[in-house]
């Protein structure tokens, strides 16, 4: 298998939690995987993006035209960064208003308003945008299962709220 | 025992399973995780460790270079620019050498994502006359550190390892030692004066040849034990790829994703080089290109006519390796023909995504005390020079003119104030920069009477590189403000409050006492602060009075969007301010001073006490 990720937000927003759950989604199932991660300056509230690539790499930044999917926390980032997919590749994003028409499969959520209306707190964005990844991506490498082993390793003390967020996210984004 | 691991977290489990006694080092991207991780690992493990930061990084590397001189097994941790900083202690440790094992982690940044330069420390190695390991992955660079600890001691000199971010801040599965058995090495100094205090001519002139002795003695390892083996699976033909660090990672995807075959060759030490025995290498092909970043270090130890890489315009030279780069040269040396994969269609939005550089953060105090500098300190009378840190990010507020290197926002400020007398100079530093090397160019100013502002701003910690901690709060409490009057002069002070108009007044009192006829030299002002980020203080700090904008008051001034410019003030569809809900910090600076028509006002559903 050979799968390409590109994690696409701003800083603060939890990208790099995501890099960690999918990195240990890999390494419980003894799959090879590499990832990047922004530290220190890019850290600060501008644009982040994290690579992720599951299979036979031997680097781990992805190249244009190359990703299977962006999940993308923040509308703009989403876009900031179609130029690394490729054809017939997916974009799940968090978005305000409507997502352009782009020549991939694109689902888009209104992440930001749900929050708003207190149906999971803004902090738990990052999980939340991977339930839908989950619920609309058809070849996702990884199984709702493994993704919530992965979530409860990371953090044994916020697992129940980040699997509730997650659950709430896939039958929501179902019925998309 | 496999791991899921980020390749500094493998650095700091490497130097742990090398019985590594002594870390010492400076935060700096892409390097600041190691030394954090290892303190981890040895608080949970309760390992007899030494792990702390130095005030910079020249401290840093000379502790764990004595360490290593006393027969201890010692690391260094920096990032490249940092290197600058140590590199007198360098240049000399190659010269002197150790009896314990030192290992000096030098992080590059190719691809200028965190830094100022994109320089090259395998080049600094190669100056230096000492040896340097290039991991490709977190694995080699956990492999690597053993290794280089191992070669320090045989060889008696420090070693280097130079990870690139995309090595420190890549994750991967490694293999490492199922079980940590610590064992720290006896520190014993034995005195040999001709050795660790020679002096010049004759002392160093034979320490000199020892050097070039050892450098020859490493190249015949380094082919026998690191080169032979790779050059042993080459087959020959049209093409040989020579890589050090993460250009082997680079050149063996582009290889697969275009179906071509060429043999590859990992350059684990790219210094020293057996250079004759890899020449001789290539008679089996027709051409050989060099993958390396960030510069051709490689490639001009071996100049050969059948040799490609940056020198002949055939890889990039500057900007972070891409794919991208090594099928153009492919493309031209012949070697490719097809087209390039890597080239996609742009897309038309019919609309710009807009720019979003990195920001102070929601909440900072640096925003405001900035703001509250720029408002009484007007642009077209001043000079603001500024430094490393944070605060840097106050670029976009228009509050700084010049960015140097760590500390120079001191001495560039006596320089300005000598060069053009009649403006005003406003520096800033941090605290942390502030003790870095902000302390001896304001000793010169104060001995040269120089004449300038120098706010510090002190938030207590070395916020951009993770929160790590400064000498005011650690172990010994170090006192800025004493500091500063220890020097003969009065330190004025201030403490941030997130009513605006405390900090323009206080800002007032500081122009005063500058334009008053007994000020002579600089007049230094510490601005007592906290980070956002740091849970352990900010909730002293911060009110909890969040804003929202009365949309029939904003009349669309853009002041709040280019001079505060604080992150969740966006202009919504209707044209008017909106504050994303999610990015207020609640810290009230925007609610006096900042909107001339007042329209920023408390936002009573999340303030408590005001529902």
């Amino acid at each position: 298998m050979k799968y390409q990720v590109v994690i696409a937000g701003f800083g603060g927003q939890g990208v790099v939690f995501l890099v960690k759950v999918l990195a240990l989604c890999a390494g419980n199932r003894d799959i090879p995987f590499l990832g990047t991660e922004n530290h220190g300056m890019s850290q600060r509230g501008g644009a982040v993006s994290c690579d992720i690539k599951v299979g036979d790499f031997s680097n781990p930044v992805i190249d244009n035209g190359q990703a299977d999917l962006i999940i993308g926390l923040d509308a703009n980032e989403a876009l900031r960064n179609l130029h690394l997919l490729k054809q017939g590749a997916s974009v799940i994003s968090n978005a305000k208003e409507a997502f352009p028409v782009l020549p991939f499969e694109v689902t888009w959520v209104d992440a930001n308003a749900k929050a708003l209306n207190n149906e999971f707190p803004i902090q738990g964005l990052n999980v939340f945008m991977l339930g839908v990844a989950l619920a609309k991506v058809k070849n996702f490498p990884f199984s709702v299962e493994e993704v919530k082993q992965a979530i409860t390793q990371m953090n044994a003390k916020v697992a129940q709220q980040n699997l509730e967020i997650l659950d709430r996210a896939m039958a929501y984004a179902k019925n998309l | 025992m496999k791991q899921t691991l980020m390749g500094n977290d493998a650095i700091a489990w490497g130097l742990v399973h090398a019985n590594v006694d002594m870390v010492s080092g400076y935060p700096g991207t892409p390097s600041s995780e190691i030394l954090s991780v290892v303190q981890k690992i040895k608080n949970q493990l309760e390992l007899p460790i030494y792990a702390e930061w130095g005030t910079n990084e020249k401290v840093g590397f000379e502790v764990a270079y004595a360490g290593a001189i006393a027969g201890k097994r010692t690391c260094a941790t920096m990032k490249q620019v940092g290197l600058n900083v140590a590199s007198d202690a360098l240049m000399s440790a190659s010269y002197i050498g150790n009896l314990g094992g030192m290992l000096l982690i030098a992080a590059d940044d190719p691809g200028f994502h965190s830094s100022q330069t994109e320089q090259d420390s395998r080049v600094f190695a190669k100056f230096a006359r000492i040896p340097v390991l290039d991991p490709a992955t977190p694995q080699d660079a956990y492999d690597m550190v053993k290794q280089g600890v191992a070669l320090s001691e045989k060889f008696q000199v420090p070693v280097m390892m130079r990870p690139v971010m995309r090595v420190c801040h890549a994750r991967e599965i490694i293999e490492m030692d199922a079980e940590t058995n610590f064992k720290p090495n006896e520190g014993k100094f034995i005195r040999e004066v001709s050795r660790w205090a020679g002096v010049p001519r004759d002392g160093r002139l034979r320490q000199g040849h020892e050097v070039l002795d050892r450098v020859e003695a490493i190249k015949q390892y380094n082919w026998e034990e690191l080169l032979t083996p790779e050059f042993a699976q080459c087959k020959g033909g049209k093409l040989l790829i020579l890589t050090s660090g993460t250009g082997y990672a680079f050149a063996r995807e582009t290889l697969d994703d275009l179906n071509l075959k060429a043999d590859i060759v990992k350059i684990k030490m790219p210094y020293p080089l057996p250079e004759a025995k890899i020449r001789e290498q290539f008679e089996k092909y027709e051409q050989v290109l060099v993958i390396e970043e960030p510069y051709p270090c490689v490639e001009e130890q071996l100049t050969h006519p059948k040799l490609y890489g940056k020198n002949t315009g055939t890889m990039h030279l500057i900007d972070e390796m891409k794919k991208e780069h090594i099928l153009k040269a492919f493309q031209s040396m012949g070697f490719y023909n097809g087209n390039n994969i890597y080239e996609v269609p742009k897309l038309d939005l019919g609309f710009e995504v807009p720019a979003r550089p990195p920001a102070l953060c929601p909440g900072c105090p640096h925003r405001d005390i900035y703001y509250a500098i720029m408002k009484v300190f007007r642009k077209k009378k001043s000079i603001y020079p500024s430094d490393i840190g944070c605060y840097t990010l106050a670029l976009s507020q228009g509050a700084i003119d010049s960015i140097l290197c760590m500390g120079a926002s001191v001495s560039m400020a006596s320089g300005f104030a000598l060069a053009d007398p009649d403006k005003t100079v406003v520096a800033t530093i941090g605290d942390g920069t502030f003790f870095h090397s902000g302390i001896p160019p304001l000793l010169n100013a104060v001995y040269q009477g120089h004449k300038f502002i120098l706010v510090i701003l002190d938030n207590s910690t070395i916020a951009m590189t993770g929160r790590q901690p400064t000498p005011e709060r650690f172990h010994q409490a170090i006192d800025i403000g004493k500091i500063v009057e220890g020097m003969g002069i009065a330190c004025m002070q201030h403490t941030y409050s997130h009513e605006m108009q405390d900090n323009i007044d206080f800002m007032k009192t500081v122009k005063t006492q500058f334009e008053s006829p007994e000020q002579v030299g600089p007049l230094v002002v510490r601005v007592r602060q906290f980070c956002i980020l740091d849970n352990e203080r900010k909730d002293d700090w911060v009110p909890g009075i969040f804003a929202e904008v009365d949309p029939e008051l904003c009349v669309a001034c853009d002041q709040c969007t280019t001079v505060y410019k604080c992150p969740p003030m966006a202009y919504n569809a209707e044209g008017k301010i909106e504050i994303d809900p999610f990015l207020c910090a609640g810290c009230g600076g925007c609610l006096d001073v900042i909107c001339p028509t007042d329209a920023f006002i408390v936002d009573k559903k999340k303030t408590k006490g005001e529902s």
